[in-house]
This record gives structure tokens, C-alpha cells and sequence, in this order.
């Protein structure tokens, strides 16, 4: 298994602190959820359940938001409830309410049994559960500062000096945000697993806006500053008046760079933007759920078909894809699942030198593909919600031989070094994609050259990989994400961490999309 | 990181509930305010219900103005795969949000329970929330009382749906593959939601939507083949599952190679399905403020908005109307405004944009809230006609993974999905391989040369979002690149 850096280390230009192991205790009244959660169990037991799960527990919110020189939005919710999940002669049965009262989780037991029952007609497939070990456990993530006790003024505060830093430095218009999440809850099950957990996660936003009234031109330049699985100090550490300033810079000088040369091109792309690839082109094409058909008729399906394990060349040598719940930082970073494995569960490569070798999958669908267990890749976006196999952290590997950025750009003739995520896109297989970017600039004889413009990447995502022929080392390494990675039906919003070294693609294809035949 | 767990002490006292002690506000504080014991409440809300609701908290206020939202309801769905069941869930969920005002400074909170204490902390939370932040230089006071249309969007019937109505419509679907030798994938949906709000101005509004959807997606046995269909419906018994299977099984049953396409300029023929998708995107960016600040597509070069300009095809208009048959607009919108019919854009003229209270005051114009649902106004010439008019070109089904690349020129990216046809001669010749469009919302809208009767488009549980759209046939829709995805 790889060493990943701390995200503090890879990016000396943050100013982050080593974060304490402070933990902060729970806030739920772990008694209450006990008995909710064994009455829950009992009754779906001694209604016929085989199985039975429940996530019970509370999601808080907070979302700070500030336009220019004014704080625009201070919104805080709390979001608590349960749901339960019910195996019933190989058919599931689900029943979730905001309602925490004892009525409720009986109702909610009865209805779940019924629900299981009323898809017995089509249930051809029975649903079969592997063998999982039951644990007693309690996690909680480390943080310095909670960022929901953190002063409310002093987070409009923070805003509102992201903003004046954005439009003192040119900028004509800013927006920043803060959001953050923690999740609290209690997983139970008829196994005789009892986990309770709490995970914090903020992040930081703001983009600011340059125009050329003249011209009728505008641009964008949106923060690089990622999602952590963190405390208010991953806020604290970034310096994001200072990127501001930058990004408002940065913006004006995007209305007059030179556009985009299209044809192929070698890119550099920064980790800022390349985690946002290895998202769609990797994560989500590994997922077992959409090999097996599972997702067709929303996410969508893979191009990486079950057959194809242990034999598929995914990319090159340097490609080595590895999944955890234990980074620093990560969103996906927990002690168990929702489904109940361990983290342990989690610790694996999905890519391994150039090799395809290994799915994510939640529980019941292990057998599927003649593996033994799933491997901890189970999430539900609230209580309420039905868990569903969801990304832990994963991350490109580091090259482990010394390779800087420098070293990258020194070997490109003519290319392109692209920085942050901009527009995405890719096909429901995760095979063609397109990704822009916040800037790009010109690489010639081995040297960055000028700013460009309206550059974008297309490509198909085993042939991009393949085209892996430059690693940075630890030293380029970012740990990239977002909140709100959507799949399933009804949608789910899931949290998703991804690091990456920089790293360097030959003949990628370049678009300039400001031409129509783009 | 995980460390050994114990019962918390007092955990083994028999038959004892630990009512956890109201100590803190609810979102500052570290305890979790909960009542075992309170009577089982619908979260479906009468305005009776809510009306007692906000009335109290109204009155209870300390806030110079003030305004409570709650939406609240419940819902049942239903995936299948290869023919089989997968997941399924029944939820019920509701959130009161409270919203102060101290002056300009606004502090807002929202929680899922519906108790007096809970409620009360809230309350207490936005209020001292906003004391503590900075005074808005574009603050509203809340709207005092409206009138507001009716809306046509509730069937009673939905609410007693069972997860064996959605059963039932996956079997009849997988019934309609299994006659074409396809499988079947889909998910069926029901529910109704209640949304009201109310204000210290004496502001009350009330409305309510159900919905049935059902969607299914058909492959072919050699999986190298695929085909879609939807249905969403405010009432239950128009839904038609059997209709929607037998649609995506006709799109899936084709046993020859998909034909390898080279990226360029076609005619298309978009489905109602597409249509509405390229129709959201250019309606979410028709923002008055945007484009009198001169950062959006509806910004006149030099200053001001392009209102009243013929920017699209005359062909083209785009309505909202609470009243409206299809896709009834919701009664109210954001800040309480009431939604009135209007047009968004007229015979390719753009009409209206959406403007907050604050922007309207600034501009001296009127408050215009921006639509959940819409029509596009259709036309006489039917889908067939299309085909039949098209020497070559591609039927279009359904779009995927659309996102804006450039907000100055509407360049808009997406791929084709799940029934993609080479047209030829005036038919359908054969099934081709999915592709990757860059094309300039303004483009598309531009370039009609036809428009078929406009029909409800499917969404899942759109929450009342109901957009009705004809399909359309458009000249010179750029595709950029191949895609193998099927």
C-alpha cells in the first residue's frame, strides 16, 4: 500500500498546522438510539426479517454564503432520523422517517416488512448477504476546531475578507462560501454490530468574475481550494484572501490571454484538476453496482465489464489506483461503512501498475463475482436514506522515484499545464469525457509559457490512461474532492475525496471552446 | 481509530427511556433534543396543520420580522434490474425553517422535528444568529399577504399508493421486454409533498403536489443495445408503466451492429426527453441580475439586459402557468411571489427574466420569480413527420451528463443515451453508437425547423418541477466525439 503525504505537506503554499488529536465527543444520546435502534431490530426480527440494519442518528448543516460586500446567507438545519432495511425471503424492504419516536420505528418495522413482501412478484434475483463480522465500536474523527461552534460572525467574517481581497485586486464581482457537514449515527444490525460515528466536513468556495463591459467579455476564476474530511482549521489553513487576490488577477488577465491552440497536445495536468478525472473516468467506472447493471437506468453502466477483472490494462505502468477510508483529510475517511465492515475493509487498489484489479462493492453483491466479502464501499447520504455502494477515498498513487512538476513540464514540447476543475462531463459508461479547467497556459520546448483560454481535454478513459507517461512525486501530491457526487434513484449526494499527483499525458486532445466546431 | 465500545452507563436500566436534558440550543449545543414518546404526526401537512404550526411559532417570535417554511411529505420507490428487484424505500421526512430578522440582519435555521422545544430552540438559534451577523445592504422585509392561483397538481389517491402499485408497474414493464427477448432496468416513484410558507407581514401560503413516475430502460440480450422511456404524472391512474416498458423495449430490440457515426454536423430529431433537458439549462440561466451586471448570455454588450431582443428561432415560446394543463406552475415561488402566467420567451423574442424582490427594487421593475415547471409551446408536425422529412440525421432520446462549458455563448456539452437512430431517406435505418455534443444552447434554439405536440417530460420525483416539451427538429447539431457507451 502506498504512503499517501498529508495534504499539508504536498502544498507548502497552505499553511496548515499538524491537526491535533483532539477528539470531540458525541452529540447523541446514545442511550436513546440503543433502544430505538434493538426495538427497531426485534420487531423486524419477530416479523420475519432474516436481516436487519438501521442507521439512526442526525446530519447538520451549515451554509454561509457572501456576495460582494454583504453576507448573503447564514442557514443552519439539522437533519435527524433513521431508516430501516429489512431482508425478507432474499427480497429487501426499507422504511426511513425523520420521525424519532417509538411509534415511528414501529411503523417503520412493519412497513419495511411490507415493502420487502410487495417486490417478492418481481424479486427473480433473490438478494444474497455474505458473512460480515459484527463489531462494537464507537468513531470519531479527529478535528482541532468544530466549525459548527466556531463563531458565526467570525465565518461571515472570513467571507466577507475573501470578497474585499477578490474586488480590491480587480476582480468586479466575488462570491465565497463555507460549507460543512457533520454526520452523527448510530449503525445497528441483526448481527449484533453497534457503531456509533461522527465525521466533520467543510468546504470552502468562491470564485471570483472579471468583466469587459466594452467587449461584452467576463471570466471566471474559481477557488482551488478543496473538501476535507476536516475541522474549521482546514478553513483556517488555506489562505483564501490570498488566493483571492490571485484568482482576481488571474480572471483579468483570462478576458485578454490568447485562445486555446486545439489539435493534440501533451498536457501536465495539476492534481487541482485531476482529481476531478480520476472521479469520473475511474471511480465510478470501478463501481460493481454499475458493472452488473445495477445503475442502467439513471448512473448508468461500465465500460469496465466483470469479465474483464484481472485482465483489463487500464492504463500504464505509473497507474496505480488505490482506495482507503484512513487519509488525512479524506471524505471518505471513516471507521466502518454503512454497511457495518471495518475501514481495513476499504484498503485496496483498484488499479494496480497499469492493471485492472479490483471493484468497489457494498453488501450482497460480493458473491456476484465470486469474491468472499464486500469491501467497505457502502454509504447512505442521510439516515433516511437506502445505502448503496459509494466511493471510499481514491487516489492516484505518488510516483515513488523523485519526479517534480518542473521535471513534468521539461519533457513537453508543445502542451498544455491545466490548474483546477472547470466544466465535466462523461458518457453513462465513463468512457468519453471532456473536462475544462480555472486556468491553462502553454507549454513549448519544455518551458510554462502564456495564459491561454477556453481549453478544454476530451478523451476515452483507457486510452488516456495508458497515455500516463510522466508521475510526480509525493512532493505534487493534493488531496482534491467535492460534497456531492450523485448516483442512485432517488438521487444520492455523497461526499468524495481524490489525491493525485500532477502528472503528464501524451496527445490528449485539446479543445478550444469558444470555436463552433469545437 | 476505533476504540472499544461499552454500553453507556444506565443503557441496561430495564424498559428506561434517557429523555436527554434540554440543556443547550439545539445547533450550538451537544445534545440531540429527543421525544420518544410524542404521538405519531403525519408529515404530509393540511394547511390546517401548518397554519397551527406557524401561527405559534409566529407568535413566539422576538424577531423584528420573521418567516417559517415547511415542506414535508412522504414517498415510495422501487429499482429493478435485469428484470429483478434491487433496492427499494418507503421515507417520510419534513423540515420547518425559521428565518429572523433583527433589522437587516438575517439568521436562518432549519430542523426536521415538530417539537414545541425543538421548534423553540430554532427559533432561538436564527435569532441569535442574526444578531451576530453583519446588516444586509439588500435586505427585503418578508412579503405580507398574497394572492395566490390554484393549481391543479394533488390527486388524493397517490397518498395511498403502495409499494405493490410500483410492483406492479415494473412487472408489466419487464412483461412488455420479455415479448422482445430485452431486459429491463427502471425505477418507479410516488409521493406528495406539502410547502408552505408564512411571515410576521402576514404572509400564508400553501400548496401541494403528488406525483407518479415510472422510467425504464430496455438492453438487448448481447447488452449491445439500449433503449429509454419515462412517464412522470401528478395522478395516479394516468400513469401507463405497460406503455412506458413497451416504448424502451421497441428502442432496445435491435439485434444489429450499432453503426460507428463520425462526429460533425447532423439534423437531429430530439425527443420530448431532450428538448426539456437543453430547455432547463438555457431557463436556469435567464437571471435579470446576471445580465444587467453584464456576466451572462442575456447581457447586452455595454450594459443592461437583452430583453425584448429576438435572440431564437420564432418558432419558439416558453411559458409558465399555474393553470396550465400539462405542467401546472407551483402557486407560489421564491420569497413567497406569487407565480402569474408568463411567457419567458415569445416567437424567439426573450420577454422575461427571473428577478428577485431586491434586484426589482434596485431597477425599478417587478419582481419576477423564476419557474420550476414550464411549456414549451409545441408544434403541428409529429415525431414521424420529422423522421420522415430528415434525408439524414439522428433520432435523439434522451441526453446525458449535459453541463455549460461557456455561460458567455450557452456552449453547452452532453452525450446522446439509451435510443440513438441514424436517420436516412425519411426512416429510421439503423441504431448508432451514442456521441458527444458542443453545442451553443442559442444554436439549437436558433435552428428549429420543427416542433411536434408538447407533451409532460419524465423526471423522478421532480417535487411538482413538472416541464412539458414537443420533439424537435433542429439543422446543424454539433457532435464533437464518438462514444462507446451503450
Amino acid at each position: 500500500m502506498p504512503q499517501f503525504p498529508h495534504p499539508s505537506e504536498a502544498r507548502p503554499s497552505v499553511n496548515q498546522t499538524a491537526p491535533s488529536i483532539a477528539a470531540f465527543g458525541l452529540a447523541l444520546d446514545q442511550n436513546l438510539l440503543l433502544d430505538l435502534a434493538d426495538m427497531a431490530l426485534s420487531s423486524a426480527k419477530s416479523a420475519g426479517a432474516t436481516y436487519v440494519d438501521i442507521r439512526i442518528g442526525e446530519t447538520r448543516r451549515e451554509f454561509i454564503e457572501a456576495r460582494e460586500e454583504r453576507l448573503e446567507t447564514f442557514s443552519e438545519r439539522s437533519a435527524r432520523g433513521f431508516g430501516l432495511r429489512v431482508l425478507v425471503d432474499g427480497c429487501w424492504g426499507f422504511c426511513g422517517s425523520s420521525a424519532l419516536d417509538r411509534a415511528s420505528l414501529t411503523r417503520a418495522a412493519a412497513k419495511a416488512i411490507d415493502n420487502a413482501n410487495a417486490v417478492k412478484p418481481i424479486q427473480h434475483e433473490p438478494i444474497v448477504l455474505e458473512q460480515l463480522a459484527s463489531h462494537e465500536a464507537q468513531w470519531i474523527m479527529p478535528m482541532r476546531i468544530d466549525p459548527f461552534a466556531a463563531a458565526p460572525h467570525e465565518k461571515a467574517r472570513r467571507l466577507l475578507e475573501i470578497n474585499a481581497a477578490a474586488l480590491a485586486a480587480g476582480a468586479d464581482f466575488c462570491k465565497s462560501s463555507f460549507s460543512f457537514a457533520k454526520e452523527e449515527r448510530l449503525f445497528a444490525n441483526s448481527r449484533g454490530s453497534r457503531i456509533f460515528q461522527s465525521r466533520t466536513r467543510v468546504y470552502p468556495q468562491f470564485e471570483a468574475t472579471a468583466i469587459d463591459r466594452a467587449s461584452g467579455r467576463f471570466a471566471t476564476r474559481a477557488s482551488l481550494a478543496p473538501a476535507r474530511g476536516s475541522g474549521f482549521e482546514h478553513i483556517a489553513s488555506c489562505d483564501l484572501a490570498g488566493e483571492a487576490k490571485r484568482a482576481a488577477d488571474e480572471a483579468r488577465r483570462k478576458l485578454h490571454a490568447k485562445p486555446a491552440t486545439p489539435g493534440r497536445k501533451d498536457l501536465v495536468i495539476d492534481p487541482t484538476n485531476l482529481w476531478l478525472t480520476i472521479h469520473e473516468s475511474v471511480g465510478h467506472s470501478t463501481e460493481l453496482d454499475r458493472a452488473l447493471g445495477w445503475e442502467a437506468n439513471f448512473a448508468g453502466t461500465s465500460f469496465v465489464k466483470p469479465d474483464m477483472l484481472g485482465k483489463l490494462r487500464f492504463g500504464s505502468e505509473l497507474m496505480t489506483i488505490v482506495a482507503d477510508r484512513s487519509q488525512a483529510g479524506g471524505l471518505a475517511t471513516i471507521g466502518f461503512d454503512d454497511d457495518g465492515a471495518p475501514r481495513q475493509a476499504a484498503d485496496f487498489k483498484i488499479v494496480d501498475k497499469g492493471a485492472f484489479c479490483n471493484y468497489q462493492m457494498a453488501l450482497g453483491q460480493a458473491h456476484l463475482i465470486g469474491a468472499p466479502r464486500s469491501n467497505g464501499c457502502a454509504y447512505a447520504d442521510s439516515p433516511t436514506s437506502f445505502p448503496i455502494q459509494r466511493m471510499p477515498n481514491i487516489s492516484l498513487a505518488p510516483n515513488p522515484e523523485p519526479c517534480s512538476l518542473q521535471d513534468l513540464i521539461a519533457g513537453v514540447e508543445d502542451g498544455l499545464y491545466i490548474v483546477g476543475a472547470g466544466s465535466w462531463s462523461i458518457d453513462q459508461q465513463r468512457d468519453n469525457f471532456q473536462f475544462g479547467g480555472q486556468l491553462f497556459f502553454e507549454i513549448k520546448n519544455g518551458r510554462l509559457g502564456e495564459m491561454v483560454r477556453d481549453a478544454a481535454y476530451q478523451g476515452r478513459t483507457a486510452a488516456f490512461w495508458n497515455a500516463l507517461d510522466g508521475l510526480g512525486d509525493a512532493s505534487t501530491y493534493h488531496l482534491g474532492g467535492a460534497f456531492t457526487c450523485g448516483k442512485g434513484e432517488p438521487m444520492q449526494l455523497a461526499p468524495v475525496s481524490h489525491g493525485a499527483p500532477a502528472a503528464r499525458f501524451r496527445g490528449v486532445a485539446a479543445l478550444n471552446t469558444e470555436r463552433r466546431d469545437v | 481509530m476505533a476504540t472499544t465500545w461499552r454500553y453507556p452507563s444506565g443503557r441496561n436500566l430495564p424498559g428506561r427511556i434517557v429523555l436527554t436534558k434540554i440543556d443547550a440550543l439545539l445547533l450550538t449545543g451537544n445534545t440531540l433534543i429527543l421525544s420518544p414518546y410524542h404521538p405519531m404526526r403525519p408529515m404530509f401537512l393540511s394547511p390546517s396543520d401548518v397554519k397551527s404550526i406557524t401561527d405559534r411559532l409566529l407568535a413566539r417570535s422576538n424577531a423584528e420580522s420573521c418567516s417559517i417554511a415547511i415542506e414535508g411529505g412522504e414517498e415510495q420507490s422501487l429499482r429493478f434490474a435485469h428484470n429483478s428487484a434491487t433496492t427499494n424505500a418507503a421515507t417520510e421526512t419534513v423540515r420547518v425553517r425559521i428565518t429572523s430578522h433583527i433589522g437587516a440582519r438575517t439568521g436562518s435555521v432549519a430542523t426536521t422535528s415538530l417539537d414545541d422545544g425543538a421548534l423553540e430552540q430554532a427559533m432561538a438559534r436564527s435569532e441569535e444568529i442574526a444578531r451576530l451577523m453583519p446588516g444586509d445592504p439588500e435586505f427585503m422585509a418578508p412579503l405580507g399577504p398574497q394572492t395566490y392561483a390554484e393549481t391543479a397538481r394533488y390527486d388524493e389517491a397517490v397518498g395511498g399508493l403502495g409499494l405493490g402499485f410500483l410492483a406492479d408497474a415494473a412487472a408489466s414493464a419487464i412483461a412488455e421486454g420479455a415479448l422482445r427477448q430485452v431486459e429491463m432496468f427502471g425505477y418507479g416513484a410516488s409521493g406528495r409533498r406539502s410547502e408552505a410558507l408564512a411571515t410576521s407581514a402576514g404572509l400564508f401560503a400553501y400548496d401541494r403536489a403528488s406525483e407518479v413516475d415510472f422510467a425504464a430502460t430496455a438492453r438487448n440480450q448481447t447488452d449491445t443495445w439500449s433503449g429509454w422511456a419515462g412517464a412522470s404524472e401528478f395522478v395516479a391512474a394516468k400513469l401507463d408503466a405497460r406503455r412506458v416498458g413497451r416504448r424502451a423495449a421497441d428502442k432496445a430490440a435491435r439485434h444489429t451492429v450499432p453503426l460507428d457515426l463520425e462526429p460533425g454536423r447532423y439534423t437531429v430529431v430530439l425527443e420530448p426527453a431532450a428538448t426539456a433537458e437543453l430547455m432547463r439549462w438555457l431557463m436556469s440561466m435567464m437571471n435579470a441580475r446576471t445580465a444587467d451586471e453584464g456576466r451572462s448570455f442575456f447581457s447586452r454588450k455595454g450594459g443592461g439586459a437583452r430583453l425584448g431582443e429576438a435572440l431564437l428561432h420564432p418558432k419558439l415560446t416558453v411559458r409558465s402557468d399555474p393553470r396550465d394543463k400539462i405542467a401546472p406552475e407551483a402557486a407560489f415561488g421564491a420569497e413567497g411571489l406569487p407565480q402569474r402566467a408568463k411567457n419567458w420567451i415569445e416567437k424567439g423574442v426573450v420577454t422575461s427574466l427571473f428577478r428577485s424582490r431586491y434586484w426589482a427594487d434596485k431597477t425599478g421593475q417587478q419582481p419576477v420569480p423564476s419557474a420550476k415547471s414550464f411549456t414549451i409551446e409545441g408544434g403541428e408536425t409529429s415525431l414521424d413527420e420529422m423522421i420522415g422529412a430528415t434525408r439524414r440525421g439522428i433520432l435523439v432520446t434522451r441526453l446525458w451528463y449535459t453541463n455549460l462549458v461557456d455561460p458567455r455563448s450557452l456552449l453547452l456539452t452532453g452525450l446522446t443515451r439509451d435510443g440513438n437512430f441514424l436517420i436516412e431517406r425519411g426512416r429510421i435505418s439503423a441504431p448508432a453508437r451514442n456521441l458527444r455534443f458542443n453545442e451553443s444552447l442559442a444554436t439549437v434554439f436558433s435552428g428549429i425547423v420543427a416542433l411536434g405536440p408538447s407533451e409532460r417530460t419524465w423526471r423522478h420525483m421532480s417535487r411538482g418541477a413538472a416541464v412539458s416539451a414537443p420533439p424537435m427538429l433542429v439543422e446543424g447539431f454539433n457532435f464533437s466525439s464518438k462514444s462507446s457507451g451503450i
